[in-house]
């Protein structure tokens, strides 16, 4: 908890943390770069939200003179030559960042297996996945080395992670937080999000984090909140729509048990919960459409990765070869793919019907969720159909219902940009499995209210796994 | 065979901003190579574009100047190609909304006017520049990101001659608008040319070749001109114009293949996500038009009408807003607006080109004043302009050059007239000469009395003195 830190103790604290992160990157691999602290220290703030909390950042945070890879090859030397606008903000709260975290390459995948460095393992049982792309940063937080760390969040990077590692992971309004300085996956679907272990945190966190940034067009200028000292748990009136298509879905009965138990919580403490239902047909469109317009964005805003400028070059006899021969070299197989199905999206002769048909099922969601949320405090569904998946767990049909929709539906937090979190919901075979709620744009504040009316059903507060 | 020359042209102009069109590195043109560059301007990954106010308000300025419509929700697009010049390896453009639609300039060929349409205007940013040497290649990303605006005319234009007028009536207007510095062989200004015939009358196009990387307004006309001939030579033997990207060899006097047209590059344009639709605020671009700087053509007007000038004078005028501006000034001083031009057309120019000085340091008091005496004759022409326009340019005061020294011009003509006596008795030869029919002999005799007079003698009462008392010899 944010609140253990101090002036007094930062530095023992920031040691600890250190000592605790090596020992997790040692068992989990969730860590990409070490960051020494003297500096940080030496030029602390004296006062803060976040003062003297270790915090960690994942991999495609910018951090000027202090390598960020995004878990790729081709910037594996690459040293940025400015501070994302949330590293400046971390700091000025008193922030200590300690290091970079393990991540999917270029934060395009959901299990942290496609990293350069391999895969993250989840603290629960490191047979299997931390889930990603933002897996480090969920890892480093369920291990208790650090109480707070960056993620990003493109299709549910941040939540389903959070779900695997049992932590509290939000995503909050598109806009609400700055992406200058977040190494891009799709501009329209990317958000800044983190990681905590408790709600109260989290509040602090966002007050922290957000706020309009003039070098971020698309973020907004609508005041910051005081989201912690506004925070309450009370959920009685609260009025929530149980995501039908989902629950009905559920294959796994452990799932389903512990998800029954929480809305018959939530119904006794005075919550209004009601079953609502989505067009079948646009939630199994969720994922094409997602595929299509991240890897059409992506393969534009990775254009830019071409060994001229920054990263790793790989020699050439010319300017073009030197971009064919870098990038080549630089992007694992499966970006590559997403490239080539983004290029192909793109096309002239393909867009109207590829991009452009998925940027309007999009619209035709939002609208869908728009409406419901017009009606509730927020949408809630669990976060997976089951707890983290083994590490060889290749064997997923992605076309069928429950991968479609299931496994999916957090995208809809993207699609919309409105805000959505996961919360610890329960443990399975001991691990841990999240319950994701989503609400109106700008709703944050109602988005931790009930999520800590949720955390004192489920006790599941601060729930970490150290090591032994 | 006949022909018709259809002419487009595209225009790319650099707007003379503070800072770039999507980030705050500075736009400064000549400095150090890579020191005018932010994390922006490289590509950086995490970099996003910020939209540059004062170029969205240069492009309306330059929209309003030449009739476009505005179009008021300003959006932007990617067009994506990979290219060393080319830092984010997609150029942030407006090729779906354009912030103009639909405008004009008149242009104006010996003597007729004409309306070149135009298509469209976009804002864009500018490319790296790169040199190229033998093993290696040098790039200055100092250029990139510097705010362009894209002018695509109608093709309008059938001959170099045109075409020419067309890229200097807008290089004027821009210029006047203080949006651009528009010097072609500084790049601030680029034009690419489409050139295409087809057979008189008939309604389908010919196919088009673009001449790229012209650097003045001369080799606009020249490159048109002959690439005019060589398509249509080639068209005469019965041959088939390829579509294909030239350029003009200045040395060669011609255009040269660059490089053949292989079908359309796919640039795959989208919306640029990080900028959200911008709606201008209609008061603002209110107050951006209602404080239009003045154009020359209305200034084109206004000298008529103010100073009674011919169209030549107003053109030379016009054509240099700097001279012009200066005429306007010395106007407030001199009484006599033909000689005042003759003056900064002819004398003043001179001096400046030789010289070097600037238009905008001279005295326009001091240099009306010494306008002034010569219109009134208080000195001749000679004198101001050898002996006091040179010190007038150096800031010095006319009245006291010619007190001291001693320039007061003789007008009174028992003075002159003793002094024409004297050389009449003098250069008996030469009056013999003149009553031969020898008129060159005057000329001398003028010489003569101006040299006696040591320069101070008005020439036009020396003159009309020496012909009176010359009539009065040959009466006699």
């Amino acid at each position: 908890m944010f609140k253990e830190y101090n002036l007094e103790n930062v530095e023992a604290k920031v040691n600890e943390a250190l000592k605790k992160a090596h020992k997790s990157h040692e068992l989990y691999n969730d860590v990409v770069t070490f960051i020494d602290p003297r500096a940080q220290l030496a030029n602390m703030p004296k006062t803060g939200k976040m003062l003297g909390v270790p915090i960690a950042l994942k991999d495609n945070v910018c951090t000027k003179g202090i390598r960020t890879t995004a878990c790729s090859n081709i910037l594996n030397d690459y040293e940025p030559i400015y501070d994302a606008t949330i590293v400046k903000k971390l700091a000025a709260a008193g922030a200590i960042s300690i290091c970079k975290t393990n991540m999917d390459e270029l934060a395009m995948g959901g299990t942290n297996l496609t990293s350069n460095i391999g895969a993250c393992l989840n603290p629960w049982d490191t047979s299997r996945m931390s889930g990603g792309s933002s897996g480090g940063s969920a890892v480093i937080v369920a291990s208790g080395a650090v109480d707070f760390a960056i993620g990003s969040d493109t299709g549910d990077s941040v939540r389903k992670p959070a779900s695997y590692c049992g932590v509290v992971g939000v995503k909050p309004t598109y806009g609400r937080i700055s992406r200058y300085g977040i190494i891009p996956y799709s501009s329209s679907l990317d958000h800044v999000g983190y990681f905590t272990r408790t709600i109260e945190d989290a509040a602090v966190a966002l007050e922290v984090l957000a706020g309009r940034d003039d070098l971020d067009m698309t973020s907004s200028d609508r005041p910051v909140e005081a989201y912690s000292q506004q925070l309450n748990s009370e959920l009685k009136g609260k009025k929530i729509a149980v995501f039908k298509n989902v629950y009905d879905g559920l294959t796994n009965p452990d799932t389903k048990a512990l998800f029954a138990k929480l809305i018959a919580n939530l119904t006794a403490k005075g919550a209004i919960v009601e079953e609502v239902s989505f067009d079948e047909k646009l939630l199994k469109a969720i994922l094409p459409a997602y595929y299509l317009i991240a890897n059409c964005e992506a393969t534009a805003n990775h254009s830019n990765l071409d060994g001229i400028r920054f990263g790793v070059r790989k020699p050439g006899k010319d300017v073009e070869e030197i971009m064919i021969n870098s990038r080549t070299a630089g992007f694992g197989s499966l970006i590559r793919k997403r490239f080539v199905i983004g290029s192909y999206g793109l096309f002239v002769e393909n867009q109207e019907k590829l991009f452009r048909q998925a940027q309007r099922v999009r619209r035709l969601i939002v609208e869908e969720v728009k409406r419901c949320l017009d009606e509730y405090d927020c949408l809630l569904a669990p976060a997976s159909n089951d707890i983290a998946p083994k590490l060889n767990d290749h064997g997923r049909d992605e076309l069928s219902d429950e991968y479609l929709i299931i496994e999916n539906h957090m995208i809809i937090g993207n699609f919309t940009g409105y805000p959505s979190m996961t919360v610890p919901m329960g443990m399975i075979n001991g691990c841990p499995i999240g319950v994701n709620l989503t609400c109106k744009a700008f709703a944050e504040q109602t988005m931790f209210d009930i999520g800590a009316g949720i955390e004192e059903i489920t006790g599941l507060k601060d729930l970490k796994k150290e090591a032994a | 065979m006949e022909y018709d020359v259809v002419i487009g042209i595209e225009i790319h102009c650099e707007l003379k901003t503070t800072t770039k069109m999507f980030s705050s590195a500075p736009c400064v043109f000549g400095a150090k190579a890579n020191t005018c560059v932010n994390e922006v301007d490289l590509g950086h990954p995490g970099t996003m574009p910020c939209v540059n106010k004062e170029a969205v308000k240069k492009a309306i300025q330059i929209c309003t100047a030449l009739h476009l419509e505005i179009d008021p929700l300003v959006k932007f697009d990617r067009k994506n190609y990979y290219y060393s010049d080319l830092p984010k390896g997609f150029q942030i453009t407006q090729q779906f909304h354009p912030i103009g639609k639909n405008g004009y300039i008149m242009i104006n060929v010996d003597g007729e006017k004409k309306k070149i349409r135009i298509n469209r205007i976009h804002m864009e940013e500018d490319t790296a520049k790169q040199f190229h040497l033998n093993d290696i290649t040098l790039i200055d990303y100092n250029r990139a990101g510097t705010p362009l605006v894209e002018i695509v005319s109608e093709p309008d234009m059938q001959n170099g001659k045109e075409a020419a007028a067309y890229v200097e009536a807008l290089r004027q207007t821009l210029y006047y608008l203080g949006v651009s510095d528009v010097k072609m062989e500084e790049g601030s200004m680029r034009c690419d040319v489409n050139v295409s015939l087809k057979p008189k009358g008939s309604d389908v196009y010919g196919t088009k070749n673009e001449i790229k990387n012209l650097n003045s307004i001369a080799n606009v006309q020249k490159a048109i001109d002959y690439e005019v001939s060589r398509q249509k030579a080639l068209l005469d033997k019965g041959e088939q114009i390829e579509q294909a990207t030239r350029r003009y060899d200045e040395a060669l006097k011609e255009t040269v293949l660059m490089r053949k047209k292989e079908g359309n590059v796919d640039y795959k344009f989208f919306p640029e996500p990080n900028i959200f639709p911008i709606m201008l605020d209609s008061e603002w671009i209110k107050s951006i038009q209602a404080a239009l700087p003045e154009l020359p053509e209305v200034r084109k007007e206004r000298y008529a009408k103010e100073y009674g000038l011919n169209d030549y004078d107003i053109s030379v005028l016009i054509a240099n807003k700097e001279l012009a501006d200066t005429y306007e000034k010395v106007m407030k001083t001199a009484k006599n607006a033909k000689m005042a031009c003759n003056w900064m057309i002819g004398d003043v120019s001179a001096w400046i080109n030789k010289n070097g000085g600037s238009f905008q340091n001279i005295n326009c008091e001091y240099l009306g004043q010494l306008i002034n005496m010569v219109d009134a004759k208080e000195i001749s022409n000679s004198q101001a302009k050898d002996i006091v326009l040179p010190e007038v340019m150096n800031d010095q005061d006319p009245k006291a050059i010619v007190e001291a020294k001693g320039l007061k011009q003789v007008s009174d003509s028992s003075t002159i007239l003793a002094i024409v006596k004297e050389v009449l008795a003098e250069q008996t030869q030469s009056v013999e000469d003149y009553k031969n029919g020898k008129d060159r002999a005057l000329k001398f005799m003028v010489g003569q009395v101006m040299k006696k007079s040591k320069g101070q003698a008005n020439p036009q009462m020396v003159n009309q003195l020496l012909l009176e008392e010359l009539a009065k010899l040959i009466n006699n």
